[in-house]
């Protein structure tokens, strides 16, 4: 085999991308992968191909639809929401969010929308693609969009042509219902319900957003020009980036325009009501042992073991019940906090430390006494529903109701309905 | 590989669904002849058909403990006899349950209680159908948590009377074929009468 004509022939493909591939080396490779191990001399070829393209960010040139670069044509023109992982895309979008860089390998990163919708992009550094600015609207030619943690990624390489497009265009995005949100760009109206400690240094705020159809936790972190949101208000938030992690959607309001408005919203997604019996206390009920270490909190191990930061000899104590709550047709997972798990049970946080350190049966008997006070009552749990479990936030003993009794008794003696 | 909206799978409901615990009188529980499981797997939860059309695998009961005995020599095990208007419910729990039975071992008779766990059949060697529940747990109330269970159970049986007549369910199509002979209004009076029995 002529491994030099081979070799030019593969230099040749990137040089038309603008990049310059040593060619001995190419060589030397081809003739490693065909002398050495076996390797056909076409399968030699097409591996360091692609070996090169990952190297320069590149898309395997000649593969699948791909043009041959550089000229912009073959690629269809598309709108940004029709736009594939894995697809040559022409689009014509408007700059709506630029991110600072994370590596040094890209030049500019951000979110370009047009009216289907919005996707993250990153522009190579070794594109040389000319800096694009935030607000303007540019026609993009020969990018690829590819997946990156589950998420449609635009990638603009040295093959992608850019044009800024000057002619007056406008752009409303639409806020969508927070339950129909799914990971990647979306537009949101909502009230900010909830705010929460911040768990990390760089975290500058997080908590909970809501709107008529549900509720959605969101983060925010330390940068230049950010601003805190004001609980209780009502904000658009175009173009916030929506990310998965076990199932879980959360909101990263970093890239996001953010606009309060004066509107309100009744959030009911979310805060929820059962009546019923509580049928199970679960394990890690009872008096709990907390991290100490600032905005924390996690509940300690018997030996105060800490996942995150190991050994803490000085927990703080806190109450739980982590239970069900059956109401005969279906059963709700509710986490019951301190003030709640005082009244309910009868016993105060200082009592329960006075017999989690002197009773032989320590945290133990804690645990026993309140399943005894609660498991098989009946009692009515209001709260916040995340994630299919009620965080209760008060709740009370069911009593008896002659009215209710009376009402069955006609039901039970009447004709049937 | 495709982000579109439609192919994500739904969002994820946690990662099982706790059976719900049926509220059902003796009187209708003493009648059930038969029982299923879904599911092929090993763990796939059995499941006794209600006369008037319901599955259940778990039921939640308060009553009056008016009996206890410990049985078995190696293998100790505590049965127990709980009490409702209409009723007796046999209860049991074993090494299997050391958590309800040190429970049920603590309780003295009588005394109220409320007890969640799995309803199952077995037929005596006299061919008697005899329904027992397992326990999983079981706690000592007052009497106003008796009361409600009274209402709850009447409720919940009067709205399973009520369906069994509308719109069949696969379960209650099932129920029609397992319990020909009997007519669930039958449970509307049971339930009246439990009612009655609470004072006013």
């Amino acid at each position: 085999m002529d491994y030099s004509e081979a070799a030019n022939r593969i230099s040749r493909k990137f040089a038309q991308s603008g990049q310059t591939p040593d060619v001995k080396k190419i060589e030397g490779k081809l003739k490693r992968l065909v002398d050495e191990f076996g390797v056909q001399p076409s399968e030699a070829e097409r591996s360091v191909t692609s070996e090169l393209a990952k190297e320069f960010n590149l898309p395997v040139p000649g593969a699948g639809s791909a043009p041959g670069g550089g000229k912009g044509g073959g690629t269809e023109e598309k709108k940004i929401a029709e736009s594939v992982p894995g697809e040559w895309v022409t689009i014509e979008g408007k700059i709506v969010a630029l991110s600072a860089p994370a590596s040094p390998s890209i030049a500019q990163s951000g979110i370009i929308a047009d009216d289907s919708g919005a996707i993250r992009f990153v522009v190579w550094a070794k594109s040389n693609a000319p800096a694009m600015t935030d607000g303007s609207w540019y026609r993009i030619e020969s990018a690829v969009v590819d997946e990156f943690k589950g998420v449609a990624n635009l990638k603009v390489h040295s093959g992608t042509t850019i044009k800024e497009i000057t002619d007056d265009r406008s752009l409303i995005p639409t806020p969508a219902p927070i339950k129909d949100l799914h990971p990647g760009i979306g537009n949101v109206r909502a009230k900010f319900i909830q705010e929460w400690d911040a768990s990390h240094d760089r975290m500058l705020q997080s908590g909970l957003l809501g709107d008529e159809t549900g509720t959605i936790k969101f983060v925010m972190w330390k940068e230049p020009g950010k601003e805190r949101l004001v609980p209780g208000a009502v904000y658009n938030l175009f173009y916030a980036q929506v990310d998965e992690f076990n199932g879980r959607l959360s909101l990263n309001l970093n890239t996001a325009t953010i606009l309060q408005e004066e509107g309100e919203i009744a959030v009911t997604g979310g805060e929820a009501t059962i009546t019923g019996a509580i049928v199970h206390i679960a394990p890690g009920s009872g008096i709990i042992k907390r991290c100490p270490v600032e905005g924390c909190n996690r509940a300690l191990s018997r030996q105060n073991y800490c996942p995150v930061h190991e050994i803490q000899p000085k927990f703080i104590y806190d109450l739980r019940i982590k239970g069900w709550l059956d109401d005969g047709e279906k059963t709700h997972n509710v986490l019951v906090q301190r003030e709640v798990v005082e009244s309910l049970t009868g016993i105060s946080l200082a009592q329960a430390q006075e017999i989690a350190e002197n009773n032989p049966l320590g945290m133990d008997e804690v645990f026993l006494q309140m399943r005894d006070k609660v498991l098989g009552r009946y009692i009515t749990c209001s709260g916040r529903e995340i994630d299919n479990r009620l965080l209760v936030n008060k709740c009370e003993i069911v009593k008896f109701s002659s009215a209710d009794h009376t009402a069955l008794l006609n039901r039970a003696g009447g004709a049937p309905s | 590989m495709s982000t579109n909206a439609k192919d994500m799978p739904p969002r994820r409901e946690g990662a099982f669904e706790r059976e719900p615990a049926r509220r059902v009188f003796a009187a209708e529980l003493r009648e059930c002849r038969y029982q299923f499981r879904e599911g092929e797997d090993e763990k796939s939860p059995t499941f006794v058909l209600l006369p008037s059309g319901e599955r259940s695998n778990r039921i939640f009961i308060v009553g009056t403990l008016t009996e206890k005995t410990r049985q078995g020599e190696q293998n100790i095990f505590y049965r127990g006899r709980v009490v409702d208007p209409t009723g007796t419910f046999f209860i049991m729990a074993g090494s299997y349950q050391p958590e309800a039975m040190q429970q049920l071992a603590k309780i003295e008779t009588p005394a109220f209680v409320a007890v969640i766990g799995k309803p199952s059949l077995y037929q005596k060697p006299d061919g008697a159908w005899l329904v027992s529940v397992r326990v999983e747990s079981i706690t000592v109330v007052d009497k106003d948590t008796r009361d409600l269970w009274v209402l709850d159970a009447a409720k919940h049986t009067l709205d399973r009377v009520d369906a069994y007549a509308k719109e069949p369910t696969p379960d209650i199509l099932k129920a029609k074929e397992q319990y020909p002979t009997i007519d669930p209004s039958l449970f509307r009076k049971i339930a009246y009468d439990a009612l009655a029995q609470i004072k006013m």
